[in-house]
Order: C-alpha cells, then sequence, then structure tokens
C-alpha cells in the first residue's frame, strides 16, 4: 500500500507499507521534506509500525505527535500530513 | 492590487550585515565525482562547525551526470531505476532534506555554503532560505532574469522554477546548498524521476516538465560566465577571499565515499 500526500505550500510526504491482520508493517515514511534531527526519521517510523487499520488519522497524528521529542522539527510537512498519507494508503477518503 | 514578489523580502530587515561579518573563504568549480561531492560537503560542514576552517561558498563542477536524492526519499519511488541505469545515470543520495535533482554535468549550476549557526539564528526556517538565496536572486536579476525566491526552499522565475536550496543542519554548523538548472535535456527528466501528480498538485501545473524553467532559456550567457559572475557577486557581498580544499580535507572525503556515499547501504537507505 502507498499514500502520498502534499502539504499546500510544502512538501511531499509518502507512506508505503503492509498490512498484516490489520495492522500496518512493513512501513517506511519517505519525501521531499525536511526533518530535524534526521534520526526522527526512525521514531516516525517506529510510531506507525503496528498500528492498527482502524485508527482514525487523530489519533494516528497523535502518536506521531508523542514518539517524536519536543526538540524535533518537521519542515514542509506535519504528524497531520503523514497520517493523512496513511490514510489516503488505507484507501480512506480525503475529509 | 497585485503583489510584486520580487518585492516581498521573506527575511527580517537589518541582517545583511550579517554577510560582512563572517570570513568568508570562497572556491570555484572543479569537477568531482558525484559521491565526492556529497562527502565534500559533509567534510566541510564539520569542519566549519567544528572552527577548523573558515565559513566557505563552494562551486560544484559534476563529471558524470547523476541523480541526486534527498535525504528522506526512496530510491523506487523517485526513480525509474532502470532507465537511470541504461542511461548511465548514478544514483546518490545527499545528507540534507529536499528533492530529488537531475544532474547532466553541464547543465547545472551548484553550490554550497557552510556557516555557523549564528548567521541564521533567530531565523525560521523559511526565513533562512530566504536571507541566504537572497544574493543569488540579486546576482540572477543583474542578468536580466526575473527570478525570486518562493518558499519553502525554490528559486523561481518568470520563465519558470530555476532551481531549489536545501539544508542540513549538524556539527554545529549549516550546510545551505543550491543547485540550479542552466540547461535541460528535452523528454529526460520524466523518464528518470517519477513525479507525481500529487506533487505539483498546488502547483497549477500539468507537468513537472512544464515547471522548469532553465538558465539557458532566460539568458544567453553560457554557464561557466553565469558561475564566474555568481562567484564575483559573492565575493562583492561578503569580501570573501579565494581558498583552496585542503590534502587532509579531500583524503577525508574520499575516504566517506569509500564508507558511506559510494555504497548502496546509504544510496538505498530508503529503498
Amino acid at each position: 500500500m502507498r499514500g502520498d500526500y502534499k502539504t499546500v505550500g510544502g512538501k511531499l510526504v509518502t507512506v508505503n507499507f503492509d498490512l498484516s491482520g490489520g495492522h500496518l508493517t512493513n512501513v517506511q515514511v519517505s519525501g521531499d521534506f525536511f526533518l530535524y534531527p534526521e534520526e526522527a526519521l526512525g521514531d516516525i517510523r517506529q510510531a506507525l509500525e503496528g498500528l492498527p487499520e482502524s485508527e482514525d488519522e487523530r489519533s494516528i497524528a497523535a502518536r506521531i505527535n508523542a514518539a517524536i521529542g519536543p526538540e524535533v522539527e518537521m519542515v514542509g510537512f506535519s504528524p497531520e500530513a503523514v497520517a493523512r498519507a496513511v490514510g489516503r494508503g488505507l484507501g480512506r477518503d480525503d475529509q | 492590487m497585485t503583489i510584486n514578489k520580487h518585492d516581498v523580502r521573506l527575511y527580517p530587515e537589518g541582517i545583511e550585515s550579517r554577510w560582512r561579518d563572517l570570513d568568508w573563504e570562497i572556491v570555484g568549480p572543479a569537477p568531482q565525482r558525484p559521491a565526492m561531492n556529497l562527502a565534500l560537503d559533509e567534510v566541510l560542514t564539520r569542519r566549519v562547525g567544528h572552527g577548523d576552517r573558515a565559513p566557505l561558498l563552494r562551486f560544484w563542477g559534476w563529471a558524470e551526470p547523476c541523480v541526486v536524492i534527498g535525504r528522506f526519499q526512496s530510491v523506487s519511488n523517485e526513480i525509474h531505476l532502470d532507465r537511470a541505469n541504461e542511461l548511465g545515470i548514478q544514483i546518490v543520495r545527499r545528507v540534507s532534506g529536499g528533492g530529488a535533482m537531475l544532474i547532466e554535468p553541464e547543465s547545472a549550476i551548484t553550490y554550497s555554503a557552510y556557516l555557523p549557526p549564528s548567521m541564521v539564528e533567530d531565523l525560521s526556517f523559511q526565513e533562512s532560505y530566504a536571507f541566504l538565496d537572497s544574493w543569488i536572486i540579486d546576482a540572477l536579476r543583474r542578468l536580466g532574469i526575473d527570478a525570486w525566491y518562493e518558499p519553502l526552499n525554490d528559486i523561481t522565475s518568470a520563465g519558470g522554477k530555476i532551481g531549489g536550496a536545501a539544508q542540513a543542519r549538524k556539527d554545529q554548523a549549516v550546510l545551505h546548498h543550491t543547485t540550479m538548472a542552466y540547461d535541460m535535456t528535452e523528454g529526460l527528466l520524466t523518464q528518470v524521476l517519477r513525479i507525481g501528480m500529487e506533487k505539483i498538485r498546488d502547483k497549477g501545473i500539468r507537468s513537472a516538465e512544464a515547471r522548469v524553467g532553465p538558465l539557458r532559456q532566460q539568458t544567453q550567457m553560457p554557464r561557466d560566465e553565469i558561475i564566474d559572475h555568481l562567484y564575483d557577486s559573492f565575493v562583492e557581498l561578503t569580501g570573501a577571499s579565494p581558498g583552496a580544499l585542503g590534502d587532509a580535507e579531500i583524503a577525508e572525503a574520499e575516504a566517506l565515499v569509500d564508507e558511506k556515499f559510494g555504497n548502496d547501504e546509504w544510496t538505498f537507505l530508503l529503498p
């Protein structure tokens, strides 16, 4: 599965994943965004790994927020943008 | 009322003097392998951050065609890998975020600035891009090119997108590098790069190629003369003195090519 979301005036985020038993696995988060420090990408990915496919986007974004430290700067994208990409990957319509 | 984009300054007033506050060095272009250019960026950023060398502006030379992908991009999502291989176009990954660039050696103009964080302290990321690109915009305008900075990290013009910048912040330094299209082989971009509609959805255009406005379409000046003009413009702004890469720096970068930038482990970090 793959979902893309581009923040208006910002950058593209793509989430690739497989579904196994109703959970996201083999998650990859990529895109032309900026992220400081770069190691935070692993935390964002970890927040999505094993996620139930029924999870709504608001709680997906909250999980990402909780997983990254306060010092992390997401530039051109956001936890909400990642959550929207996951939602699209799951075939959910835009709200 | 229309706002003239050229006249919108997207960084705080009064900080222009920061350019002259540093003792800059400047290095002109010498062709390097793609992975070596990226390794030099890492080495020189670290050395500036650790105070081992002066802040530096380095023009790149390109020895071979390549696609340079951003730190957080996936190779297979961005590149038609089979086509790139057929065409002999290497794939390399840089340390900064941002998007993929297709480089033909005589068709791109690239430079890196390595500077201490004090130069952009108290600026937002967007303001720092606007500020660090401001001299290049001014220099392009002096060539009669109607260029401006477009958030977040584009350099664009009335004739289309010219290029983009990307920053990495690590080792107590800021790396700000910019690539501009001088020329473009028609059709090559879309053969090699995958550019989905989602990426250009908010740009109001129909294709990725239609976005690009290489400098050669906008000025008669040869590429080398444009680089000379940019070099002189930076010297005039900052008082930079001519520098050179040290033997130790080159050796360190060559080791990094072997360990990192020339390896699939790094290039395919996000497959």
